[in-house]
């Protein structure tokens, strides 16, 4: 007959083992095994009887008490959210929505070439590039009506009205086209020119209507500017040739 | 846990430490007996159990409670104290409770035990408890916190293994070297038996 080993006989009186009924009907036909048994079970039964003292729980908690510092709610981190279950895939779904979208802006919209400015009269920058002849002509134009705005003593004559009203819709097309081109300053400049041909366009001729567009458009800067803007065409001309 | 545990560690993690007494009253009985489990006298338990309670309350704002306080004060004081009878053991210095006649726990010291039995009865007591101090002293820290947690605190298996760091065979393992060991230092007095 097979003995059982004093490892299975701990087991089966510590009730870990997984087969407590084999080894009962084992422990009534082997007499040797069952001693070596009863002898775990003594062995057991001598330790399973140690008093335990109570401790005192007063003295104790007095004692704990004078080591106990103020715990303060402890802030939660901003990265709480990434122990929870859904965290990384929704990450992972989130950056991939942002690496497309910035591709795609990339490709849709790409920037305007910077270029080299110089800063005038508290307008911005004007630019030094060479500018095509219909704009120089609307310049030329602009200077002339503007010389007239600054230097007309009372209200502006009618051919005068009618040249700023047909100014207004070419301004509009050149500061569209400053604008498409990245010329910041040109399109700056013409803008400013654009509202003073509309508020003469406009506005209804009084004794004082002049006078006052000169002080509140500030007629002279911008007639200025644009003697600059056409000095700018000179001289790049002058480099081109 | 039950409301009453989980309104005062709420009250404890606001800044009220007299809010931990209520944990304490619940598992400070149970924490010590386990403790004196394991290190074997009322003075290390105490301790101990001091130094569970401690560590817990330190920890507290990082206990989840999806788990009951008692398991996590549990597994903290076996830590505490098998590393407090490692400690002891290492320590060849320290010394045993004394003996006193008004004894304090701070002191470590002891009352001998009363005269409640009869000389005979208590000289036969004191002789058993000193055997199975001795019999108990030739497990490891280990061996001895798995096999009394099993067998006298009757703690599952998994929860042991779980407290000690080590899988469930061989916390098992633990508790039957322990047995045999014990069975091994009682067989002069039992005449021997295998």
């Amino acid at each position: 007959m097979k003995h059982l080993s004093e490892e299975d006989l701990i087991a089966y009186q510590l009730h870990e083992s997984s087969s407590e009924a084999a080894i009962s009907g084992h422990l009534e036909r082997c007499s040797e095994c069952a001693d070596l048994s009863e002898a775990i079970a003594e062995t057991l039964r001598v330790f399973s009887a140690e008093p335990v003292p109570q401790p005192d729980l007063e003295y104790n908690w007095q004692r704990l008490r004078g080591n106990l510092s103020v715990l303060t709610p402890q802030r939660r981190s901003p990265f709480e959210f990434l122990r929870r279950p859904w965290a990384w895939p929704a990450l992972g779904v989130a950056t991939a929505a942002l690496i497309l979208l910035a591709v795609f802006s990339l490709q849709t919209h790409r920037p305007h070439p910077a270029r080299p400015n110089y800063a005038i009269n508290g307008h911005g920058p004007l630019t030094t590039q060479p500018i095509d002849s219909a704009l120089a002509n609307h310049l030329d134009s602009a200077e002339r009506l503007l010389t007239e705005v600054n230097n007309s003593p009372g209200p502006l004559d009618d051919v005068t009205r009618q040249q700023a009203h047909d100014l207004l819709l070419k301004n509009a097309n050149y500061v569209q086209r400053a604008r498409d081109s990245g010329d910041i300053a040109d399109a700056v400049v013409l803008e400013h020119f654009g509202r003073v041909l509309t508020t003469l366009d406009n506005e209804p001729q009084t004794p004082h209507s002049t006078w006052r567009l000169r002080l509140e458009m500030n007629t002279s800067g911008l007639l200025l500017d644009i003697r600059i803007l056409r000095q700018n065409d000179d001289i790049s001309q002058g480099v081109a040739q | 846990m039950d409301k009453a545990e989980k309104e005062a560690i709420r009250d404890v993690l606001a800044g009220n430490r007299d809010a931990y007494r209520v944990l304490m009253d619940r598992h400070f009985g149970t924490v010590t007996r386990i403790a004196f489990r394991i290190t074997g006298n009322e003075a290390d338990a105490e301790e101990a159990a001091q130094e569970a309670f401690l560590r817990a309350y330190n920890k507290l704002p990082s206990f989840r409670q999806d788990s009951a306080f008692s398991t996590w004060i549990t597994r903290i004081v076996m830590n505490t104290a098998i590393n407090l009878v490692e400690r002891r053991n290492r320590d060849l210095s320290y010394q045993g409770p004394r003996i006193a006649d008004e004894p304090t726990p701070a002191d470590h010291t002891v009352r001998v035990a009363g005269n409640q039995a009869s000389p005979e009865g208590e000289l036969l007591n004191r002789e058993a408890t000193s055997l199975r101090q001795a019999a108990m002293a030739q497990l490891t820290p280990m061996e001895r916190t798995a096999f009394t947690l099993r067998h006298m605190e009757d703690i599952p298996m998994a929860e042991i293994a779980i407290a000690l760091n080590v899988t469930t065979n061989s916390a098992k393992q633990a508790v039957f070297r322990a047995v045999s060991k014990l069975r091994q230092s009682l067989m002069p007095i039992a005449g021997g038996i295998r």
